[in-house]
């Protein structure tokens, strides 16, 4: 009873549907670049994720703070400047005090510009939407892209390297699969997680 | 019109704002990312001249133990028991790489090989940070050159396994590491007699 009535609120379709009926990754197939491109160790795809949700969460506040101030024309400019400005202030910072995640991720923090679930997500939602609606749907579309990001780098890590998170899992006389390590796995890996989820929920394309 | 003047405005003013912002940011930041640097810089040297430290005394430990010698604009850093580091630097697949050296006494063995800065890709490239890579360059003799060859197939003393997956970051790393202790290497020489 009160699990239907919690169903029909804005705030659990907003969550819902961030994390399965319009997942970023496999419904709206948004993303994919750093998907493919930084899912093949664990460690990567976790600094990768929590990067990406801050400049979705923030990126959601300023601009369904604005969304009545912001000219419809210029709206488009108005996302970049401001996903621009949180990519640089999350660049800086983790420069300043994570060097070692600041590394290891090195060009792709910049590419959290570029990854159109920010873009698509202030387009579709935050300029239309209240705050804390807007940050339910960037804190559920975050957390999308994180567990797809994560349960892909689990995969390509244990076969690429034999391990997770830089612990070994599997056993001495298992060879790595190099190819998992490189582009090709990603995109194999992937298409299968896009294969079998929207099998799950259903979707038509 | 004046939703013209309204457009401008608005984003005159959420640019400068944002700016401000990012300045300040910066000027927050950016004396941290130096220290972060002079610090990553001499803790590579220190790795590679394999003497001991912990995290906080960085900076005592390599003006204690370490002698810096300009050459023509080179910087050495020589240790107490004579190994020679110098700081290598030259393309890599994405971005530059820095690395660090040392060379035993008779300059002609290498202590080992540290990495200071890469840009490579994450999850391959980036592995030439790792220890198993870089720990096979301890002990291997840089004449004629070295070479890193296919994973699996190093014999020679002067032979490296590549990383499998990384070819192009190995080769790269290859010519860097040759390239520069062409370059430094008859300085070091010179200044010894």
């Amino acid at each position: 009873m009160i699990f239907t009535k919690l169903k029909s609120t804005e705030e659990f379709k907003t969550v819902a549907n961030g994390l399965w009926r319009d997942h970023p990754i496999f419904s709206m197939v948004l993303g994919i670049c750093t998907a493919l491109a930084v899912s093949n160790k664990v460690d990567n795809a976790i600094a990768m994720s929590a990067g990406t949700t801050f400049v979705l969460v923030a990126t959601a506040v300023i601009i369904s703070l604005l969304r009545k101030l912001i000219p419809t024309r210029v709206r488009i400019i108005t996302f970049m400047i401001v996903i621009a400005s949180f990519v640089i202030i999350v660049d800086k910072v983790l420069e300043a005090f994570f060097p070692g995640i600041s590394e290891a991720l090195g060009p792709y923090i910049g590419l959290i510009i570029t990854n159109c679930i920010i873009m698509g997500r202030a387009e579709a939602f935050y300029i239309q939407n209240n705050v804390h609606l807007s940050i339910l749907d960037a804190l559920a579309n975050g957390l999308g892209y994180t567990y797809t990001l994560v349960s892909i780098a689990i995969i390509r890590e244990a076969l690429g390297f034999g391990t997770i998170l830089g612990i070994r899992v599997m056993p001495a006389w298992w060879t790595n699969w190099v190819i998992m390590a490189m582009a090709p796995g990603a995109f194999f890996i992937l298409s299968v997680f896009i294969w079998l989820s929207r099998t799950l929920a259903k979707i038509e394309t | 019109m004046k939703d013209k003047i309204r457009m401008i405005l608005f984003i005159l003013i959420l640019g400068s704002l944002l700016t401000s912002v990012l300045l300040f940011v910066d000027s927050y930041a950016s004396p941290i990312i130096k220290r972060n640097n002079i610090l990553k810089i001499k803790k590579s040297i220190l790795t590679a001249l394999e003497i001991p430290y912990n995290s906080k005394d960085i900076t005592d430990v390599f003006s204690n133990n370490i002698k810096i010698v300009n050459k023509k604009n080179k910087t050495f850093y020589i240790s107490k028991t004579g190994d020679v580091s110098f700081k290598m630097s030259g393309p890599g697949v994405w971005g530059p790489i820095e690395s660090a050296i040392a060379l035993k006494p008779d300059l002609k063995t290498i202590k080992s090989i540290t990495i200071i800065h890469q840009e490579e890709t994450p999850g391959l490239g980036s592995r030439i940070t790792g220890k198993k890579f870089l720990d096979e360059f301890k002990n291997k003799v840089i004449t004629p050159e070295i070479r890193i060859v296919r994973a699996g197939q190093a014999k020679g003393n002067n032979e490296v396994d590549a990383i499998t997956g990384a070819t192009l970051s190995s080769k790269a790393f290859e010519a860097l590491i040759n390239n520069q202790i062409k370059l430094y290497l008859p300085l070091i020489k010179g200044g010894k007699k």
